[in-house]
Protein backbone atom coordinates (compact mmCIF):
# COMPACT_ATOMS: atom_id res chain seq x y z
CA UNK A 1 0.00 0.00 0.00
CA UNK A 2 1.46 3.31 -1.05
CA UNK A 3 1.66 5.90 1.68
CA UNK A 4 -1.15 8.42 1.72
CA UNK A 5 1.11 11.46 1.56
CA UNK A 6 3.21 10.17 -1.34
CA UNK A 7 0.14 9.05 -3.18
CA UNK A 8 -1.65 12.38 -2.99
CA UNK A 9 1.54 14.24 -3.92
CA UNK A 10 2.04 12.25 -7.09
CA UNK A 11 -1.63 12.36 -8.01
CA UNK A 12 -1.70 16.13 -7.75
CA UNK A 13 1.54 16.38 -9.71
CA UNK A 14 0.06 14.17 -12.40
CA UNK A 15 -3.14 16.13 -12.74
CA UNK A 16 -1.30 19.43 -12.61
CA UNK A 17 0.88 18.25 -15.47
CA UNK A 18 -2.10 17.13 -17.52
CA UNK A 19 -3.89 20.42 -17.03
CA UNK A 20 -0.81 22.54 -17.65
CA UNK A 21 0.16 20.84 -20.91
CA UNK A 22 -3.44 20.98 -22.14
CA UNK A 23 -3.59 24.65 -21.25
CA UNK A 24 -0.28 25.32 -22.99
CA UNK A 25 -1.58 23.69 -26.15
CA UNK A 26 -4.77 25.75 -26.07
CA UNK A 27 -2.73 28.91 -25.54
CA UNK A 28 -0.50 28.01 -28.49
CA UNK A 29 -3.58 27.57 -30.67
CA UNK A 30 -4.89 30.98 -29.64
CA UNK A 31 -1.55 32.70 -30.18
CA UNK A 32 -1.06 31.12 -33.59
CA UNK A 33 -4.61 32.10 -34.56
CA UNK A 34 -4.04 35.71 -33.56
CA UNK A 35 -0.71 35.88 -35.41
CA UNK A 36 -2.24 34.48 -38.58
CA UNK A 37 -5.16 36.93 -38.37
CA UNK A 38 -2.69 39.76 -38.06
CA UNK A 39 -0.63 38.46 -41.00
CA UNK A 40 -3.81 38.19 -43.07
CA UNK A 41 -4.75 41.78 -42.30
CA UNK A 42 -1.27 43.05 -43.22
CA UNK A 43 -1.17 41.02 -46.43
CA UNK A 44 -4.60 42.27 -47.49
CA UNK A 45 -3.49 45.86 -46.93
CA UNK A 46 -0.36 45.29 -49.00
CA UNK A 47 -2.50 43.74 -51.71
CA UNK A 48 -4.84 46.73 -51.71
CA UNK A 49 -1.93 49.14 -51.95
CA UNK A 50 -0.29 47.35 -54.84
CA UNK A 51 -3.54 47.15 -56.81
CA UNK B 1 -1.87 12.72 -102.54
CA UNK B 2 1.64 11.50 -103.06
CA UNK B 3 3.72 11.83 -99.98
CA UNK B 4 7.51 11.54 -100.22
CA UNK B 5 8.55 8.17 -98.91
CA UNK B 6 10.18 8.46 -95.53
CA UNK B 7 11.50 5.54 -93.61
CA UNK B 8 8.89 4.18 -91.28
CA UNK B 9 9.89 5.04 -87.68
CA UNK B 10 10.71 1.88 -85.82
CA UNK B 11 8.72 1.46 -82.62
CA UNK B 12 10.98 2.08 -79.61
CA UNK B 13 12.17 -1.05 -77.86
CA UNK B 14 10.54 0.10 -74.66
CA UNK B 15 7.12 0.29 -76.25
CA UNK B 16 7.47 -3.07 -77.91
CA UNK B 17 8.64 -5.07 -74.87
CA UNK B 18 7.70 -3.11 -71.76
CA UNK B 19 8.74 -5.72 -69.22
CA UNK B 20 12.30 -6.07 -70.48
CA UNK B 21 12.49 -2.29 -70.81
CA UNK B 22 11.70 -2.06 -67.13
CA UNK B 23 14.40 -4.55 -66.19
CA UNK B 24 16.83 -2.90 -68.58
CA UNK B 25 16.22 0.43 -66.92
CA UNK B 26 16.87 -1.01 -63.48
CA UNK B 27 20.03 -2.69 -64.74
CA UNK B 28 21.19 0.52 -66.35
CA UNK B 29 20.77 2.51 -63.16
CA UNK B 30 22.54 -0.10 -61.04
CA UNK B 31 25.36 -0.35 -63.57
CA UNK B 32 25.71 3.44 -63.72
CA UNK B 33 26.03 3.70 -59.94
CA UNK B 34 28.44 0.80 -59.63
CA UNK B 35 30.60 1.96 -62.54
CA UNK B 36 30.73 5.51 -61.22
CA UNK B 37 31.67 4.24 -57.80
CA UNK B 38 34.34 1.96 -59.24
CA UNK B 39 35.99 4.98 -60.80
CA UNK B 40 35.78 7.43 -57.94
CA UNK B 41 35.44 5.14 -54.91
CA UNK B 42 34.48 8.14 -52.82
CA UNK B 43 31.24 6.73 -51.47
CA UNK B 44 32.61 3.34 -50.45
CA UNK B 45 35.76 4.72 -48.88
CA UNK B 46 33.73 7.20 -46.87
CA UNK B 47 31.33 4.50 -45.66
CA UNK B 48 34.14 2.07 -44.81
CA UNK B 49 36.25 4.56 -42.91
CA UNK B 50 33.19 5.75 -41.05
CA UNK B 51 32.14 2.21 -40.13
CA UNK B 52 35.61 1.39 -38.81
CA UNK B 53 35.71 4.62 -36.83
CA UNK B 54 32.33 3.79 -35.28
CA UNK B 55 33.63 0.40 -34.19
CA UNK B 56 36.68 2.13 -32.72
CA UNK B 57 34.48 4.56 -30.80
CA UNK B 58 32.36 1.72 -29.46
CA UNK B 59 35.50 0.04 -28.21
CA UNK B 60 36.35 2.99 -25.99
CA UNK B 61 32.79 4.02 -25.25
CA UNK B 62 31.72 0.63 -23.95
CA UNK B 63 34.95 -0.74 -22.40
CA UNK B 64 33.63 -4.27 -22.20
CA UNK B 65 35.16 -7.46 -20.88
CA UNK B 66 35.33 -10.27 -23.46
CA UNK B 67 32.20 -12.02 -22.21
CA UNK B 68 30.00 -8.92 -22.25
CA UNK B 69 31.45 -7.95 -25.59
CA UNK B 70 30.23 -11.21 -27.07
CA UNK B 71 26.73 -10.31 -25.94
CA UNK B 72 27.05 -6.75 -27.23
CA UNK B 73 28.50 -7.69 -30.63
CA UNK B 74 25.21 -7.84 -32.60
CA UNK B 75 24.16 -4.46 -31.23
CA UNK B 76 27.48 -2.85 -32.07
CA UNK B 77 27.45 -4.33 -35.55
CA UNK B 78 23.96 -3.15 -36.35
CA UNK B 79 24.49 0.31 -34.90
CA UNK B 80 27.56 0.58 -37.14
CA UNK B 81 25.64 -0.63 -40.19
CA UNK B 82 22.78 1.75 -39.50
CA UNK B 83 25.04 4.79 -39.24
CA UNK B 84 27.24 3.89 -42.21
CA UNK B 85 24.13 3.02 -44.19
CA UNK B 86 22.74 6.50 -43.63
CA UNK B 87 25.94 7.98 -45.00
CA UNK B 88 25.67 5.88 -48.15
CA UNK B 89 21.99 6.63 -48.68
CA UNK B 90 22.54 10.35 -48.31
CA UNK B 91 25.48 10.54 -50.71
CA UNK B 92 23.90 8.26 -53.27
CA UNK B 93 20.79 10.43 -53.59
CA UNK B 94 22.62 13.74 -53.25
CA UNK B 95 24.92 12.87 -56.12
CA UNK B 96 21.87 12.02 -58.21
CA UNK B 97 20.21 15.33 -57.50
CA UNK B 98 23.29 17.53 -57.77
CA UNK B 99 24.48 16.18 -61.10
CA UNK B 100 20.97 16.47 -62.50
CA UNK B 101 20.85 12.74 -63.08
CA UNK B 102 17.52 12.54 -61.32
CA UNK B 103 15.89 14.88 -63.81
CA UNK B 104 17.47 12.96 -66.65
CA UNK B 105 16.15 9.70 -65.29
CA UNK B 106 12.71 11.20 -64.90
CA UNK B 107 12.64 12.24 -68.54
CA UNK B 108 13.39 8.72 -69.65
CA UNK B 109 10.34 6.73 -70.86
CA UNK B 110 10.42 4.20 -68.04
CA UNK B 111 8.20 3.45 -65.12
CA UNK B 112 9.24 5.63 -62.18
CA UNK B 113 9.52 2.58 -59.96
CA UNK B 114 12.44 1.38 -62.09
CA UNK B 115 14.36 4.31 -60.69
CA UNK B 116 13.41 3.24 -57.20
CA UNK B 117 14.47 -0.36 -57.70
CA UNK B 118 17.66 0.64 -59.47
CA UNK B 119 18.72 3.00 -56.68
CA UNK B 120 17.70 0.51 -54.01
CA UNK B 121 19.74 -2.27 -55.55
CA UNK B 122 22.83 -0.11 -55.90
CA UNK B 123 22.41 1.22 -52.34
CA UNK B 124 22.07 -2.37 -51.18
CA UNK B 125 25.23 -3.31 -53.04
CA UNK B 126 27.21 -0.54 -51.32
CA UNK B 127 25.85 -1.46 -47.92
CA UNK B 128 26.66 -5.14 -48.42
CA UNK B 129 30.20 -4.30 -49.53
CA UNK B 130 30.74 -2.33 -46.34
CA UNK B 131 29.32 -5.17 -44.25
CA UNK B 132 31.51 -7.70 -46.02
CA UNK B 133 34.56 -5.67 -45.02
CA UNK B 134 33.44 -4.89 -41.48
CA UNK B 135 32.75 -8.52 -40.52
CA UNK B 136 36.31 -9.87 -40.89
CA UNK B 137 37.80 -6.69 -39.41
CA UNK B 138 35.58 -7.01 -36.35
CA UNK B 139 36.34 -10.72 -36.10
CA UNK B 140 40.06 -10.02 -36.03
CA UNK B 141 39.90 -7.03 -33.69
CA UNK B 142 37.79 -8.82 -31.10
CA UNK B 143 38.77 -12.41 -31.66
CA UNK B 144 35.24 -13.61 -32.37
CA UNK B 145 34.23 -15.78 -35.25
CA UNK B 146 31.58 -13.94 -37.23
CA UNK B 147 31.56 -16.30 -40.21
CA UNK B 148 28.20 -17.75 -39.41
CA UNK B 149 25.80 -18.56 -42.28
CA UNK B 150 22.81 -17.58 -40.17
CA UNK B 151 24.40 -14.24 -39.44
CA UNK B 152 24.99 -13.68 -43.14
CA UNK B 153 21.31 -14.31 -43.84
CA UNK B 154 20.25 -11.88 -41.14
CA UNK B 155 22.60 -9.20 -42.46
CA UNK B 156 21.20 -9.69 -45.93
CA UNK B 157 17.56 -9.49 -44.85
CA UNK B 158 18.17 -6.57 -42.54
CA UNK B 159 20.08 -4.61 -45.16
CA UNK B 160 17.34 -5.17 -47.74
CA UNK B 161 14.68 -3.72 -45.45
CA UNK B 162 16.90 -0.86 -44.33
CA UNK B 163 17.75 0.11 -47.88
CA UNK B 164 14.16 -0.31 -49.13
CA UNK B 165 12.86 2.29 -46.70
CA UNK B 166 16.07 4.31 -46.76
CA UNK B 167 16.04 4.86 -50.51
CA UNK B 168 12.44 6.08 -50.39
CA UNK B 169 13.09 8.43 -47.49
CA UNK B 170 16.37 9.71 -48.91
CA UNK B 171 14.49 10.63 -52.09
CA UNK B 172 12.25 12.72 -49.84
CA UNK B 173 15.05 14.19 -47.77
CA UNK B 174 17.26 15.22 -50.69
CA UNK B 175 14.48 17.45 -52.00
CA UNK B 176 14.12 19.44 -48.79
CA UNK B 177 16.13 22.35 -47.49
CA UNK B 178 17.57 20.39 -44.58
CA UNK B 179 18.71 17.46 -46.76
CA UNK B 180 21.40 15.26 -45.16
CA UNK B 181 20.43 16.09 -41.62
CA UNK B 182 16.86 15.00 -42.18
CA UNK B 183 17.43 11.44 -43.36
CA UNK B 184 18.49 9.87 -40.04
CA UNK B 185 15.65 11.70 -38.28
CA UNK B 186 13.12 10.32 -40.74
CA UNK B 187 14.67 6.88 -41.06
CA UNK B 188 15.64 5.67 -37.60
CA UNK B 189 12.23 5.70 -35.86
CA UNK B 190 10.73 3.84 -38.77
CA UNK B 191 13.46 1.22 -39.12
CA UNK B 192 13.41 0.08 -35.48
CA UNK B 193 11.65 -3.26 -36.19
CA UNK B 194 14.60 -4.17 -38.42
CA UNK B 195 17.08 -3.27 -35.71
CA UNK B 196 15.18 -5.25 -33.08
CA UNK B 197 14.78 -8.32 -35.29
CA UNK B 198 18.28 -8.17 -36.78
CA UNK B 199 20.03 -7.78 -33.44
CA UNK B 200 17.99 -10.53 -31.83
CA UNK B 201 18.40 -12.91 -34.77
CA UNK B 202 22.13 -12.17 -35.06
CA UNK B 203 22.52 -12.77 -31.36
CA UNK B 204 20.59 -16.02 -31.64
CA UNK B 205 22.79 -17.33 -34.44
CA UNK B 206 26.04 -16.26 -32.81
CA UNK B 207 25.07 -17.91 -29.54
CA UNK B 208 24.02 -21.05 -31.38
CA UNK B 209 20.41 -20.96 -30.24
CA UNK B 210 17.89 -23.38 -31.72
CA UNK B 211 16.43 -22.31 -35.05
CA UNK B 212 12.90 -22.25 -33.62
CA UNK B 213 13.93 -19.49 -31.24
CA UNK B 214 15.41 -17.36 -33.99
CA UNK B 215 12.71 -17.93 -36.61
CA UNK B 216 10.19 -15.39 -35.23
CA UNK B 217 12.75 -12.65 -35.78
CA UNK B 218 13.64 -13.89 -39.26
CA UNK B 219 9.95 -13.91 -40.09
CA UNK B 220 9.64 -10.38 -38.80
CA UNK B 221 12.49 -9.29 -41.07
CA UNK B 222 10.95 -10.97 -44.09
CA UNK B 223 7.51 -9.49 -43.41
CA UNK B 224 9.00 -6.02 -42.94
CA UNK B 225 11.04 -6.31 -46.13
CA UNK B 226 8.06 -7.41 -48.20
CA UNK B 227 5.66 -4.82 -46.80
CA UNK B 228 7.99 -1.88 -47.16
CA UNK B 229 9.33 -2.77 -50.58
CA UNK B 230 5.71 -2.96 -51.74
CA UNK B 231 4.78 0.32 -50.06
CA UNK B 232 7.85 2.13 -51.43
CA UNK B 233 7.13 0.80 -54.91
CA UNK B 234 3.54 2.06 -54.78
CA UNK B 235 4.40 5.42 -53.36
CA UNK B 236 7.62 6.36 -55.17
CA UNK B 237 5.77 8.10 -58.00
CA UNK B 238 4.48 10.70 -55.56
CA UNK B 239 7.98 11.43 -54.40
CA UNK B 240 9.51 12.24 -57.74
CA UNK B 241 6.64 13.76 -59.67
CA UNK B 242 7.10 17.38 -60.57
CA UNK C 1 -11.92 33.29 -42.32
CA UNK C 2 -15.45 32.40 -41.39
CA UNK C 3 -16.37 32.97 -37.74
CA UNK C 4 -17.00 29.94 -35.58
CA UNK C 5 -20.16 28.16 -36.64
CA UNK C 6 -22.77 27.66 -33.95
CA UNK C 7 -22.08 23.94 -33.80
CA UNK C 8 -18.48 24.64 -32.88
CA UNK C 9 -19.45 27.12 -30.19
CA UNK C 10 -21.83 24.59 -28.72
CA UNK C 11 -19.11 21.96 -28.87
CA UNK C 12 -16.74 24.28 -26.98
CA UNK C 13 -19.21 24.60 -24.14
CA UNK C 14 -20.04 20.89 -24.13
CA UNK C 15 -16.33 20.00 -24.00
CA UNK C 16 -15.66 22.21 -21.03
CA UNK C 17 -18.71 20.91 -19.16
CA UNK C 18 -17.84 17.30 -19.86
CA UNK C 19 -14.26 17.92 -18.76
CA UNK C 20 -15.41 19.35 -15.45
CA UNK C 21 -17.85 16.48 -15.04
CA UNK C 22 -15.11 13.94 -15.69
CA UNK C 23 -12.86 15.61 -13.14
CA UNK C 24 -15.64 15.47 -10.55
CA UNK C 25 -16.25 11.82 -11.31
CA UNK C 26 -12.58 11.04 -10.82
CA UNK C 27 -12.29 12.83 -7.51
CA UNK C 28 -15.73 12.48 -6.01
CA UNK C 29 -17.30 9.35 -7.46
CA UNK C 30 -14.55 6.83 -8.18
CA UNK C 31 -13.51 4.82 -5.14
CA UNK C 32 -9.95 4.55 -3.84
CA UNK C 33 -7.94 1.67 -5.18
CA UNK C 34 -6.65 -0.83 -2.68
CA UNK C 35 -2.90 -0.93 -3.30
CA UNK C 36 -2.14 2.30 -5.11
CA UNK C 37 -4.29 4.70 -3.18
CA UNK C 38 -4.82 8.15 -4.66
CA UNK C 39 -2.18 8.01 -7.37
CA UNK C 40 -4.25 5.42 -9.25
CA UNK C 41 -6.69 8.20 -10.14
CA UNK C 42 -4.20 9.47 -12.71
CA UNK C 43 -5.03 6.33 -14.64
CA UNK C 44 -8.42 7.64 -15.83
CA UNK C 45 -7.05 10.66 -17.63
CA UNK C 46 -3.87 8.85 -18.66
CA UNK C 47 -5.91 6.26 -20.56
CA UNK C 48 -8.23 8.93 -22.00
CA UNK C 49 -5.29 10.94 -23.33
CA UNK C 50 -3.70 7.86 -24.87
CA UNK C 51 -7.06 7.11 -26.45
CA UNK C 52 -7.18 10.57 -28.05
CA UNK C 53 -3.63 10.02 -29.24
CA UNK C 54 -4.79 6.84 -30.97
CA UNK C 55 -7.72 8.62 -32.58
CA UNK C 56 -5.33 11.23 -33.93
CA UNK C 57 -2.97 8.58 -35.21
CA UNK C 58 -5.72 6.81 -37.13
CA UNK C 59 -7.10 10.11 -38.45
CA UNK C 60 -3.65 11.10 -39.69
CA UNK C 61 -3.10 7.77 -41.43
CA UNK C 62 -6.49 7.94 -43.15
CA UNK C 63 -5.99 11.56 -44.16
CA UNK C 64 -2.59 10.72 -45.61
CA UNK C 65 -3.93 7.94 -47.78
CA UNK C 66 -6.90 10.02 -48.93
CA UNK C 67 -4.59 12.88 -49.84
CA UNK C 68 -2.42 10.63 -51.99
CA UNK C 69 -5.51 9.36 -53.75
CA UNK C 70 -7.42 12.62 -54.15
CA UNK C 71 -4.66 15.28 -54.18
CA UNK C 72 -7.02 17.65 -52.40
CA UNK C 73 -5.10 20.09 -50.21
CA UNK C 74 -7.72 20.07 -47.48
CA UNK C 75 -6.75 16.51 -46.54
CA UNK C 76 -3.24 17.76 -45.92
CA UNK C 77 -4.65 20.25 -43.42
CA UNK C 78 -6.60 17.45 -41.73
CA UNK C 79 -3.49 15.26 -41.60
CA UNK C 80 -1.34 17.95 -39.98
CA UNK C 81 -4.08 18.72 -37.43
CA UNK C 82 -4.39 15.04 -36.55
CA UNK C 83 -0.62 14.60 -36.16
CA UNK C 84 -0.29 17.64 -33.93
CA UNK C 85 -3.15 16.65 -31.64
CA UNK C 86 -1.92 13.09 -31.44
CA UNK C 87 1.56 14.36 -30.58
CA UNK C 88 0.29 16.54 -27.73
CA UNK C 89 -2.06 13.97 -26.26
CA UNK C 90 0.37 11.08 -26.40
CA UNK C 91 2.89 13.38 -24.73
CA UNK C 92 0.46 14.04 -21.91
CA UNK C 93 -0.27 10.32 -21.65
CA UNK C 94 3.42 9.45 -21.45
CA UNK C 95 4.15 12.13 -18.85
CA UNK C 96 1.11 11.28 -16.72
CA UNK C 97 1.94 7.60 -17.01
CA UNK C 98 5.50 8.27 -15.84
CA UNK C 99 4.27 10.12 -12.78
CA UNK C 100 1.91 7.25 -12.03
CA UNK C 101 4.70 4.75 -12.53
CA UNK C 102 7.16 6.34 -10.11
CA UNK C 103 5.42 5.57 -6.81
CA UNK C 104 3.82 2.40 -8.18
CA UNK C 105 6.79 0.59 -9.70
CA UNK C 106 9.70 2.71 -8.49
CA UNK C 107 10.77 4.06 -11.88
CA UNK C 108 9.59 6.89 -14.09
CA UNK C 109 10.27 4.85 -17.19
CA UNK C 110 10.07 1.19 -18.09
CA UNK C 111 10.93 -0.09 -21.52
CA UNK C 112 7.62 -1.85 -21.85
CA UNK C 113 6.04 -2.19 -25.31
CA UNK C 114 3.27 0.41 -25.14
CA UNK C 115 5.38 3.07 -23.51
CA UNK C 116 8.35 2.51 -25.82
CA UNK C 117 6.14 2.48 -28.91
CA UNK C 118 4.49 5.71 -27.78
CA UNK C 119 7.91 7.31 -27.45
CA UNK C 120 8.93 6.10 -30.90
CA UNK C 121 5.67 7.41 -32.32
CA UNK C 122 6.47 10.82 -30.84
CA UNK C 123 9.82 10.69 -32.65
CA UNK C 124 8.02 9.90 -35.89
CA UNK C 125 5.73 12.89 -35.35
CA UNK C 126 8.63 15.19 -34.67
CA UNK C 127 10.38 13.91 -37.80
CA UNK C 128 7.13 14.62 -39.67
CA UNK C 129 7.06 18.21 -38.44
CA UNK C 130 10.74 18.71 -39.30
CA UNK C 131 10.09 17.32 -42.75
CA UNK C 132 7.31 19.84 -43.30
CA UNK C 133 9.49 22.64 -42.04
CA UNK C 134 12.08 21.86 -44.70
CA UNK C 135 9.76 22.21 -47.69
CA UNK C 136 8.39 25.50 -48.97
CA UNK C 137 6.29 24.35 -51.89
CA UNK C 138 2.80 23.50 -50.52
CA UNK C 139 2.08 20.76 -53.03
CA UNK C 140 5.40 18.97 -52.52
CA UNK C 141 5.08 19.41 -48.76
CA UNK C 142 1.65 17.80 -48.78
CA UNK C 143 2.81 14.89 -50.94
CA UNK C 144 5.93 14.18 -48.92
CA UNK C 145 4.07 14.48 -45.62
CA UNK C 146 1.45 12.02 -46.80
CA UNK C 147 4.13 9.55 -47.89
CA UNK C 148 5.90 9.79 -44.54
CA UNK C 149 2.60 9.47 -42.68
CA UNK C 150 1.93 6.26 -44.56
CA UNK C 151 5.40 4.89 -43.79
CA UNK C 152 5.03 5.81 -40.12
CA UNK C 153 1.48 4.48 -39.85
CA UNK C 154 2.62 1.06 -41.06
CA UNK C 155 5.90 0.94 -39.23
CA UNK C 156 4.71 1.93 -35.75
CA UNK C 157 2.27 -0.97 -35.25
CA UNK C 158 4.98 -3.32 -36.52
CA UNK C 159 7.35 -1.72 -34.01
CA UNK C 160 4.85 -2.37 -31.21
CA UNK C 161 4.56 -6.03 -32.19
CA UNK C 162 8.35 -6.32 -32.49
CA UNK C 163 8.93 -4.97 -28.99
CA UNK C 164 6.23 -7.27 -27.63
CA UNK C 165 7.91 -10.21 -29.34
CA UNK C 166 11.20 -9.08 -27.85
CA UNK C 167 9.67 -8.91 -24.39
CA UNK C 168 7.82 -12.22 -24.41
CA UNK C 169 10.86 -14.18 -25.46
CA UNK C 170 13.13 -12.18 -23.20
CA UNK C 171 11.15 -10.95 -20.23
CA UNK C 172 12.12 -7.70 -18.63
CA UNK C 173 14.95 -8.19 -16.18
CA UNK C 174 14.35 -4.93 -14.39
CA UNK C 175 11.02 -4.82 -12.66
CA UNK C 176 8.78 -7.67 -11.63
CA UNK C 177 6.30 -9.63 -13.65
CA UNK C 178 3.53 -9.20 -11.14
CA UNK C 179 0.21 -7.78 -12.11
CA UNK C 180 1.06 -4.51 -10.44
CA UNK C 181 4.12 -4.06 -12.60
CA UNK C 182 2.07 -4.66 -15.70
CA UNK C 183 -0.19 -1.86 -14.56
CA UNK C 184 -3.04 -4.15 -13.78
CA UNK C 185 -5.49 -3.80 -10.97
CA UNK C 186 -9.02 -4.95 -10.45
CA UNK C 187 -11.55 -2.33 -11.40
CA UNK C 188 -14.86 -2.08 -9.69
CA UNK C 189 -17.93 -1.03 -11.67
CA UNK C 190 -17.67 2.56 -10.42
CA UNK C 191 -14.09 2.73 -11.65
CA UNK C 192 -15.10 1.32 -15.01
CA UNK C 193 -17.87 3.87 -15.31
CA UNK C 194 -15.45 6.68 -14.53
CA UNK C 195 -12.98 5.38 -17.06
CA UNK C 196 -15.54 5.10 -19.83
CA UNK C 197 -16.89 8.53 -19.06
CA UNK C 198 -13.35 9.92 -19.26
CA UNK C 199 -12.89 8.20 -22.63
CA UNK C 200 -16.15 9.67 -23.87
CA UNK C 201 -15.25 13.16 -22.60
CA UNK C 202 -11.89 13.12 -24.25
CA UNK C 203 -13.35 11.87 -27.52
CA UNK C 204 -15.54 14.98 -27.54
CA UNK C 205 -12.52 17.10 -26.63
CA UNK C 206 -10.62 15.48 -29.49
CA UNK C 207 -13.38 16.38 -31.97
CA UNK C 208 -13.47 19.91 -30.62
CA UNK C 209 -9.73 20.51 -30.82
CA UNK C 210 -9.55 18.77 -34.19
CA UNK C 211 -12.12 21.17 -35.61
CA UNK C 212 -10.29 24.19 -34.19
CA UNK C 213 -6.93 22.96 -35.44
CA UNK C 214 -8.33 22.38 -38.93
CA UNK C 215 -9.69 25.93 -38.95
CA UNK C 216 -6.26 27.15 -37.92
CA UNK C 217 -4.77 25.18 -40.79
CA UNK C 218 -7.22 26.69 -43.27
CA UNK C 219 -6.31 30.17 -42.07
CA UNK C 220 -2.62 29.32 -42.39
CA UNK C 221 -3.22 28.12 -45.93
CA UNK C 222 -4.96 31.37 -46.78
CA UNK C 223 -2.07 33.41 -45.41
CA UNK C 224 0.51 31.29 -47.19
CA UNK C 225 -1.30 31.62 -50.51
CA UNK C 226 -1.39 35.39 -50.16
CA UNK C 227 2.30 35.44 -49.30
CA UNK C 228 3.15 33.36 -52.36
CA UNK C 229 1.04 35.67 -54.53
CA UNK C 230 2.82 38.71 -53.17
CA UNK C 231 6.21 37.23 -53.90
CA UNK C 232 5.19 36.70 -57.51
Amino acid sequence: MIAYATSIKYMLAGYALILIVLALYLVSLVIRWRNLKRDLRILKEIQKKSN
Amino acid sequence: MDRPQTTKPRPSPVARRPSSGFLNAIGAIVWKDLAAELRSRELLSAMLVFALLVILIFNFALELDPLTRRVATPGILWATFAFAGTLGLNRSMAVEKDRGCLDGLLLAPVDRSAIYFGKTISNLAFMLIVEVVVLPVYSVLYNTNLFNPGLIVVILLGSVGYVAVGTLLSSLAVQTRTRDVLLPILLFPVVIPILIAAVKASSGFLQGLALTEVMPYINLLIVYDVIFTAVAYMVFDYVVEE
Amino acid sequence: MKPQPIALKVLNVVSVLLFLAALSMVFLYAPLEATMNYVQKIFYFHIANAWVGMLGFIAAAVAGVVYLVRHDQKWDIVELAAVEISLVFFLIAILAGSIWARPTWGAYWTWEPRLTTAAILEMVYIAYLLLRQGIDDPDRRARFSAVYTLVGAISVPITFLSIRLFRTIHPVVIGTNSAASQGGFDMTSKMLATMFFALFTFSIIFANLFWHRIRLGQLAQQVEQLKLEEIQ
